[in-house]
């Protein structure tokens, strides 16, 4: 029999995208204390910053006197980088187990075995996010209205898939969890290479011009728009567009990757 | 016109930078046979199993497995095949349940009919009852049971088992030769590597010898075997009575140099058969015979005549069966 | 005495495995160096602004601060690959062989600590280089570089400690990678980054108690002011507190691993 032929390939496709998705969620219910860091840290780490550097919007050019509605969207978005992080460290490990052999000795075209790691940390990078916002709601930040709350989770979830895609090209690439700080390192970089610590007028002359042409950036205001203002078309499209690119990039990066493991 | 070959090489290589695990394989597998691919760790094995299934490119000639080449058509070979690897590659968080219905999935099988099917496997293994606990709880044993039951779920007329009783106990290892058997007998081909003597022995139609990345021998157990010669019967006899006891035995088959002087050895063509000839012989003859053995060439004795070692340390005596009289 | 020095040369062995471990993978050591020197790189250009902040301690200038924090960043990220690096072992079945082998268990976590030591040293080292390449002076001259150096290297191996015991305890490498995040943010509720007294609260509160804050202050003080006998004292205190309890969870993960296998 060709199993292939069973069912017709698209519905194949979205049926190994879903069981892909379906085991990854074994990760945090069947892992005790599993989720707690990916939860947790952008939260701490939200409370952290906002301790450290509150002080800054004393400093003339702050859009906004509230440095946790500031901050809130990066901590967002850093969860959403932990988190599609962890899902490359996952990947690392099933390389380790012989797990990944099991996939890749099916008939699933490469690209769906991807799609079934990528989705699955985009929809688990929501979980930490609505955690942050819960946490910071109370601390003072803002109200970001239903449209800047869906702007934030719509940016928090694609920079889940990007960074699910980066993971997973360096745990293809590398094939050891060893590879984990790595994969954290780079997604820090991306979203905090960026206005995410001071508006662009009081950054350092370097660091703005890095801020001016990182993608991230764009990202990161769409999603903040909300919180200090409002959202507008002008205010959300540029991200959208960043979006794209970056997900058309570290995506096709990953599924090179992916297509040179094995034949 | 003879049906195409389950799996064809020719001249396959694999290069780790300097290091040639595979030099130039050339093997034929029919359908429904069973292969064993015998050889030691670091022969060459689970390399040439990566190649053929499609999990590692090769660096030199080429392959076809069910009729597809193994680069060109590497999507269309992996549908037509079940692989069990050597790492039982088990996610230890699932269940026997949910890893088999996956691999049904990933196979593209219906929702019912994947569900249907990882039922009835998990029963022929015999994981029923352990079907909904967790992998991650299942001794070694089970856990190759459920490999194989994985690599089944959509019924391939080809499967690649990577040693699949290394580690087990005996027990174990024998509920999975009669699982290889039952599949055979059904027509499936196997392609099966493994470094235990035995197993080639039994299981399979064709052994292939690999070592250091070469095939050195091939053919059935019983021709390898033949190949070094045909069996002999070993004669403890009465000091007396040995000449007498020659001037018989060199009328039913060639005499072998003896090891001592009450000790005689004659090549049997027929194997056990000819023993009641001897036996006959003799006793006419008035001769009392001490012990009189069966001497085979063992898959062992051939392992040694093609690479200059033992495969497994504790065989490297000669498969014999005492008779005593 | 024979028990003393077959332990001595077993950490040994095993300390140099680890040290060569560390510097044959790349990928491990560049979050070790690259990550705080980004991170040190951002918010020297995020927030240089905040040296014009009332209250912020005299200093040549926001790198010169800031040093003291990115040292203390890289040696947490050092101790927590170490225990990453140990929860591999587990998970590969090498500490099995370890266990299995007359060797006191112990010296399986002080071998794995020996290579995170030489991390620490490496990125006391590194920062130092990066400070005077940028232009950030030693206040206390040779002796106060040394002794952030030497508090550095043993900070990275009292945290190392901790590490290897969560990576006792879990035996699951990506939940040790997990508490990655967490190691950050224990540094920001000290004073590696800011002075407590601009901090916000609970932050500020959180900070003043922070065992990291009293080591940040003696690694930082030779280098904005100069050598203070009891900014240094307080932090070996500290350092011999986080020691303490390193020891106490790795002794109870160990009795753990060898009950659970």
């Amino acid at each position: 029999m060709d199993a292939a032929l069973a069912i017709p390939a698209w519905r194949a496709n979205l049926a190994t995208i879903a069981a892909l998705m379906a085991r990854a969620k074994n990760e945090l219910l069947r892992v005790p204390g599993a989720a707690i860091p990916g939860v947790l840290a952008p939260t701490i780490f939200f409370l952290g910053l906002n301790g450290v550097f509150g002080a800054l919007t004393q400093l003339r050019g702050f859009e906004t006197g509230s440095y946790e509605s500031y901050l809130v969207p990066v901590s967002m978005l850093q969860g959403a980088g932990f988190t599609g992080a962890a899902a490359g460290v996952n990947l690392a490990r099933d390389i380790e187990q012989g797990w990944l052999d099991r996939l890749l000795v099916s008939p699933a075209p490469r690209w769906v075995l991807l799609a079934g790691t990528v989705l699955a940390a985009s929809a688990r990078a929501l979980i930490p996010a609505t955690f942050v916002f819960a946490m910071a709601l109370p601390l003072g930040a803002a109200w970001p209205g239903i449209d800047g709350l869906l702007v934030a989770y719509l940016m928090v979830a694609a920079i889940a898939a990007v960074a699910a895609c980066w993971g997973s090209m360096l745990a293809l690439r590398f094939k050891s969890q060893s590879a984990a700080p790595l994969m954290q390192v780079g997604m820090m970089g991306l979203i905090l290479l960026t206005t995410a610590y001071a508006p662009l007028a009081l950054l350092q002359p370097w660091l703005a011009d890095v801020a001016e042409i990182n993608p991230a950036t764009e990202v990161l205001e769409a999603a903040r728009q909300g919180f200090v203002g409002g959202v507008t078309w002008a205010g959300t499209w540029p991200g959208l567009l960043a979006l794209t690119g970056l997900l058309a990039l570290f995506g096709a990066l990953a599924l090179r990757e992916m297509r040179r493991t094995g034949v | 016109m003879s049906a195409p070959a389950a799996i064809a090489a020719e001249g396959l290589e694999r290069a780790f930078d300097d290091v040639l695990a595979v030099q130039g394989v050339d093997l034929e597998v029919a359908e429904g046979e069973i292969y064993g691919f015998l050889g030691p760790n670091g022969a060459g094995k689970t390399t040439m199993v990566r190649m053929l299934t499609t999990l590692l490119l090769p660096t030199g000639g080429r392959a076809t497995v069910a009729g597809y080449d193994i680069v060109r058509e590497a999507r269309q070979v992996r549908a037509s095949i079940g692989v069990a690897l050597q790492e039982a590659a088990l996610d230890p968080l699932m269940t026997g349940r949910e890893l088999i219905r996956l691999q049904a999935t990933l196979q593209g099988l219906p929702g019912g009919e994947g569900r249907q099917r990882a039922d009835d496997l998990l029963e022929r293994v015999d994981l029923a009852a352990a079907a909904d606990r967790r992998v991650g709880t299942y001794s070694g044993g089970m856990q190759r049971r459920l490999d194989l039951a994985a690599a089944l779920v959509h019924e391939p007329r080809l499967l690649f088992l990577d040693e699949p009783t290394t580690g087990l106990d005996p027990v174990s290892r024998k509920t999975i030769w009669e699982e290889v058997r039952a599949l055979n007998e059904n027509g499936t081909t196997v392609f099966l590597t493994t470094q235990y003597l035995e197993e080639a022995d039994q299981l399979a139609d064709n052994v292939g010898i690999i070592d250091s990345g070469r095939i050195v021998a091939e053919g059935t157990p019983t021709a390898l075997k033949t190949e070094l010669g045909n069996p002999h019967i070993r004669l403890q006899l009465e000091e007396g009575s040995i000449a007498a006891a020659e001037e018989i035995c060199a009328r039913i088959g060639p005499l072998l140099p003896p090891v001592d002087a009450k000790t005689v050895l004659v090549e049997v063509e027929h194997g056990a058969a000819d023993i009641p000839r001897v036996v006959r012989a003799l006793d006419e003859a008035g001769i009392e015979v001490g012990s009189l053995e069966l001497v085979r060439p063992s898959l062992d004795d051939v392992f040694v005549a093609k690479t200059g070692y033992h495969l497994e340390q504790d065989e490297d005596e000669s498969d014999s069966e005492a008779v005593a009289t | 005495m024979n028990r003393l020095v077959t332990n001595l040369r077993v950490v040994r062995a095993l300390g140099l495995r680890s040290i060569r471990q560390t510097f044959r993978r790349p990928q491990l050591m560049a979050p070790i160096i690259v990550f705080p020197t980004m991170l040190l790189a951002i918010q020297t250009g995020g927030a240089a602004g905040a040296v014009d902040l009332p209250g912020f301690p005299p200093v040549q200038s926001f790198l010169q601060f800031m040093l003291a924090g990115a040292m203390m960043q890289s040696l947490m990220l050092a101790g927590n690959s170490g225990g990453i690096a140990l929860a591999v072992d587990i998970e590969m079945g090498f500490t099995d062989r370890l266990f299995a082998a007359p060797i006191s268990r112990y010296t399986i976590v002080l071998g794995r600590l020996a290579g995170t030591g030489a991390l620490g040293l490496l990125s006391a080292l590194w920062f130092f280089a990066i400070g005077l390449v940028f232009g950030a002076e030693i206040e206390g001259g040779v002796p106060g570089a040394l002794l952030a150096i030497f508090l550095v290297t043993m900070t990275a191996m009292a945290v190392g400690g901790i590490g290897a015991a969560i990576a006792l305890r879990t035996g699951t490498a990506s939940v040790v990678q997990g508490l990655f995040p967490l190691v950050l943010v224990v540094l920001f509720l000290s004073s590696a980054f800011f002075p407590v007294e601009l901090m916000i609260e609970p932050a500020r509160t959180i900070a003043e108690y922070n065992p990291f804050s009293f080591i940040s202050e003696g690694v930082r003080e030779p280098i904005i002011a100069g050598v203070d006998a009891t900014d240094t004292a307080e932090a070996l205190l500290a350092i011999a507190g986080i020691v303490g309890l390193g020891l106490l969870l790795s002794a109870r993960a160990l009795r753990h691993r060898l009950r659970v296998g």
